[in-house]
């Protein structure tokens, strides 16, 4: 798996799930700061990237994001 | 004991017959039905009705997301008739987060897509593992009263009512009492239903849905006629704006009518099986609530489904209470049953009845059913001069509410 996938897949995400503004979603955006989201659209954000992607995400794993590059980066060490 | 007057200060309407006040009123006048041929259902292995009666509106976007993402379309209905209400009411943010302004709504289930798509998935899979952390709050029983509290930022009293088909009526009534005792000064009030093929399913297997119409949809519900098979579950949703009478004056608020009256009873017997004797204790309790007698009551918005044991049942109830003087009419005729809604859909027709003089027709009632008793059944639609309507609304449990609304002078 590519990080330029996993970045793209995420985009989608953001987009259709939660409704973000493509050109919010920026290197480095904050979850919670810059794309207005919570502690339970973490969680769900979790559980729809594992699902896309087949990959071994937790709820838990949830509390450790906070930047689209943390995310990023924390998918492909599972990937 | 002291009480104080209540009345209806805005309206927020979602209905298979259209989605304002206004909407419904001409619908109404044109006789025209919101039920439809439901193709999709078909999917369903020995599932018969084919007819729903469908809310055409699904702007969920005028809903923001962080306040829609907990919502079903239940919800989200319900949602968009408390905008709408609000607005119409003219409220300000500092009215409607008032600790004395409070809330009351409820629906039969919530989201039944919502648990569909959700406890499906665990029963057969038994994981919990690719669940979302939303589809518990769009579907748990309070749906609709937790998330309107939480996107309008209520901080009042929060009751919700799921009694099945006397949710909303109920939040009616709760919100006229939380007013009229002196808990809150205002309350919004309401309920819905979501349109699902599980609805429909239940009452098929209890024998009590219409399935001989399937292709003539406009023809089905028939309340009270001798050719009627069944209800038609319905969606919809609506919100009424309940204020303190003097304080909605001192502010020159719009009056669509006093509550006058309001009761709740419950039969105590079968599950299922209607009582008229309980449908009548509950209407005289109404009446002594409001201190009046049955002839100040110049329309009667009836229940009906169109089921044959309930009809029979009310209309004996109703005949007892009001003899064959007093118009009678179930506009299910129009749109089918909107089961937790359908007590506030109806009591908007009750309040266009008060403002236009509309006595609606009973829709689809050619020959009444000869062991209904003698009502002066609407079989055209008249005008009448009357100021004070009757809701009555009854659900499963032997679960009565009785609702009367009187037109009122503004000054």
């Amino acid at each position: 798996m590519t990080e330029a996938l996993v970045r793209d897949t995420l985009k989608e995400v953001l987009i259709e799930e939660f409704e973000v503004e493509e050109d919010e979603i920026k290197e480095g955006a904050n979850f919670f700061e810059d794309l207005d989201m919570d502690s339970l659209d973490a969680i769900d954000l979790i559980v729809m990237m594992d699902k896309k992607l087949n990959i071994d995400l937790k709820a838990e794993d949830a509390q450790k994001i906070r930047t689209i590059d943390e995310f990023v980066a924390l998918i492909m060490t599972r990937a | 004991m002291n009480t104080r007057r209540v009345v209806i200060t805005g309206v927020g309407v979602l209905s298979p017959l259209g989605n304002d006040m206004q909407e419904l009123q001409e619908a109404l006048e044109a006789s025209k039905s919101g039920v439809q041929h439901v193709e999709s259902w078909s999917e369903y292995k020995d599932f018969t009705t084919r007819v729903c009666g469908l809310v055409n509106w699904d702007n969920y976007k005028e809903i923001p997301r962080k306040s829609r993402r907990s919502m079903g379309r239940v919800a989200i209905m319900a949602a968009k008739t408390m905008m709408d209400a609000v607005k119409d009411a003219g409220l300000s943010e500092e009215q409607i987060s008032n600790p004395r302004t409070g809330i009351s709504f409820g629906s039969t289930m919530g989201s039944d897509e919502a648990l569909f798509d959700s406890i499906g998935t665990i029963a057969k899979e038994k994981t919990f593992v690719g669940q979302n952390s939303m589809a518990f709050l769009q579907f748990m029983s309070h749906t609709v009263a937790a998330n309107i509290a939480a996107m309008f930022k209520i901080r009042g009293r929060n009751i919700p009512a799921c009694s099945a088909c006397t949710s909303s009526s109920m939040a009616i009534g709760i919100g006229y009492e939380s007013i009229k005792y002196g808990m809150s000064d205002m309350m919004f009030v309401g309920g819905s239903e979501e349109a699902h093929p599980y609805n429909a399913g239940i009452f098929e297997i209890m024998a009590a849905t219409s399935t001989r119409y399937n292709d003539t949809p406009d023809q089905t519900p028939r309340p009270f006629d001798t050719e009627r098979d069944g209800l038609v579950t319905a969606e919809g949703a609506g919100t009424l704006v309940l204020e303190e009478y003097e304080a909605a004056k001192a502010r020159g608020a719009k009056i669509y009518a006093e509550v006058i009256g309001y009761a709740t009873s419950c039969d105590g017997e079968h599950i299922t099986t209607p009582s008229s004797e309980g449908m009548e204790q509950v209407m005289r309790l109404a009446l002594d609530d409001a201190q009046i007698t049955a002839d100040k009551v110049g329309y009667v918005n009836a229940h009906a489904t169109s089921t044959p044991k309930g009809d029979i049942a009310e209309s004996h109830a109703t005949y007892a209470v009001f003899g064959d003087k007093t118009p009678v009419s179930s506009t299910k005729g129009y749109m089918g049953h909107i089961l937790g809604g359908c007590g506030v859909v109806e009591s908007v027709i009750g309040l266009i009845s008060l403002k236009t003089g509309l006595l609606p027709a009973n829709k689809n009632l050619v020959t009444v059913d000869e062991t209904c008793a003698p009502l002066d059944y609407l079989f055209e639609h008249r005008y009448g001069n009357h100021d004070i309507v009757m809701n009555n609304n009854f659900a499963f449990g032997g679960i009565n509410t009785s609702l009367i609304f009187k037109k009122i002078e503004e000054k």
